[in-house]
């Protein structure tokens, strides 16, 4: 079977997945501490999914959860395209990182994008986010070893069912 | 719309992204992002976005509802009983209020209609429940679940039962987005209960904070002091409680005063909501020597969600003045005659 079709599927219903717990209600002090589920999710796609997610598409995932979540219209665009964009360009080295270091790099990644977003909504006079909005990143890291290798599984199970 | 064609050359898929694609992208995100936040055409086509996603809401409340739904379902008997005593002892106490009301309104009628003043607009109320979801924590808004089909319409009103929350800002058929008092770009005209003196409250990005920039540095407001919605601006009716004065700072040398106030609403904590409807009955004659108060007693023993009608009305006296609502205190309607006068400022 062709490779360049597999688990499109498993990671579309990842991406549900993300942007349904992006909406997911939190209490207040948890609210914080919300990871950047979507840009997980696309970080692990662009990183390990041979074929690459286009620039267009993270594009358009970014303008949706701008819609769903009433922020700037464009920032989680921004946010995704510059994310993506990082990942593939990097790839061949973050790929081959042992697992802590890739670890890491997205939290390397997670600081870069709330940087570039802190630093968008200063330029347009938006509200700055409180300190606690920098342990999102932390959270983030924390649980992609996780996400790295759920959707891994996911990934082998479903082709492996296929070709059953 | 053409998307990176990584289909027709699968040597793309492998390779670097291009940096020129990149960069268009990232234009048209910042032009996007400049124009949304000038409020000029983007809002326009969120709106129609809206209406496609509002099923998304719908899936990504479930859990909640669930969630909610067994802790209403597990909760037990005695507590329900419990519970159920308490609010009858509040309704009997809120029915007692009511009647004082009544003829508290009807007092208050007769003493603007002696001085003349502006006459007070009815005021209803319909029920709305925001939609548990979570919106980007920076932006000060909330979903509610109910939209045009409701009869919701963009700038009405929005309270809950301790204060102002904020504003309808935009509406699709089941659904309406609320933009709080709280947001750094709202602005909601106030009015100081103690002294009367107006001013304009301010968000500031935190839920618990409000700021009141345009205060001379000689006026009367201390820590405490109650400040309610002046009506001015004509989107939110006068009188209703907004925020608590909870910090006043005169700076010597400063022209204005900083001062700061706590919203009173609960609004990054409540679940229901009421929108207030507009004055209906704006037709018809005169009626400035009928006793048409209604029966508040009734009115509110009518189901929730029906609405209570607060506030004698009377339809006519609406040119260019400030709606007021006889919520405020009668006190100062006597002592301040020229309060009544809107777009004065002090």
């Amino acid at each position: 079977m062709s490779r360049s079709n597999d688990s499109v599927l498993v990671l579309l219903i990842a991406l549900v997945l993300a942007i349904l717990l992006a909406l997911l209600p939190l209490p207040v002090f948890l609210e914080p501490l919300r990871p950047y589920w979507v840009g997980l999710v696309l970080i692990y796609w662009s990183m390990e999914v041979p074929r690459a997610l286009p620039l267009g598409a993270a594009f358009l995932i970014g303008l949706l959860l701008d819609v769903l979540t009433a922020s700037l219209m464009g920032l989680h665009a921004l946010s995704l395209l510059v994310l993506v964009y990082l990942v593939r360009r990097f790839r061949p080295r973050i790929r081959f990182f042992p697992p802590w270091q890739q670890a890491l790099a997205v939290l390397a990644l997670l600081v870069n994008d709330r940087i570039i977003m802190l630093w968008s909504m200063i330029i347009l006079g938006e509200p700055v986010p409180t300190w606690q909005h920098w342990l999102s990143p932390l959270v983030g890291m924390a649980l992609w070893p996780w996400i790295f290798l759920g959707l891994d599984h996911a990934r082998l199970a479903s082709r492996q069912s296929e070709r059953n | 719309m053409r998307i990176d064609s990584a289909v027709n050359n699968p040597s793309l898929a492998q390779g670097r992204p291009s940096t020129a694609r990149l960069m268009g992208y990232l234009l048209l995100a910042g032009l996007l992002m400049l124009l949304d936040q000038r409020g000029e055409f983007v809002p326009r086509i969120r709106a129609f976005a809206e209406q496609l996603v509002t099923p998304v809401y719908h899936v990504a409340e479930a859990p909640a509802e669930a969630l909610r739904g067994i802790s209403t379902y597990s909760r037990s008997y005695d507590t329900v009983v419990e519970q159920n005593e308490v609010l009858r002892e509040q309704l009997l106490g809120q029915q007692g209020d009511m009647q004082r009301l009544a003829a508290l309104q009807e007092e208050n009628r007769r003493l603007r209609a002696l001085l003349d003043a502006t006459k007070g607009r009815q005021v209803t109320f319909r029920f709305a429940e925001l939609v548990q979801v979570s919106l980007d924590p920076y932006s000060h808004q909330v979903l509610i679940d109910r939209g045009a089909d409701d009869g919701v319409f963009a700038g009405q009103a929005v309270i809950d039962g301790l204060g102002v929350m904020g504003q309808v800002e935009s509406v699709t058929g089941g659904q309406a987005r609320v933009r709080l008092i709280s947001d750094p770009e709202h602005a909601i005209p106030v009015q100081i209960l103690r002294t009367g003196q107006r001013t304009v409250a301010l968000g500031t990005g935190e839920a618990e904070r409000l700021n009141l920039p345009n205060l001379p540095d000689q006026s009367d407001v201390r820590e405490g002091d109650m400040l309610v919605s002046s009506g001015l601006g004509e989107r939110f009716p006068a009188g209703f409680p907004v925020a608590e004065v909870t910090r006043v700072d005169r700076e010597t040398g400063e022209a204005f005063m900083s001062v700061d106030a706590r919203p009173l609403a609960a609004l990054d904590r409540g679940l229901e909501v009421l929108l207030v409807q507009p004055g209906q009955g704006m037709t018809g004659p005169d009626t400035k020597s009928a006793v048409a108060a209604a029966d508040p007693g009734a009115e509110l023993a009518a189901e929730s969600g029906a609405g209570t009608s607060v506030d004698d009305s009377d339809p006519a006296a609406e040119t260019a003045s400030a709606p007021m609502s006889d919520a405020e205190p009668q006190a100062e309607a006597l002592q301040d005659p020229a309060a009544e006068l809107p777009g004065e400022d002090q």
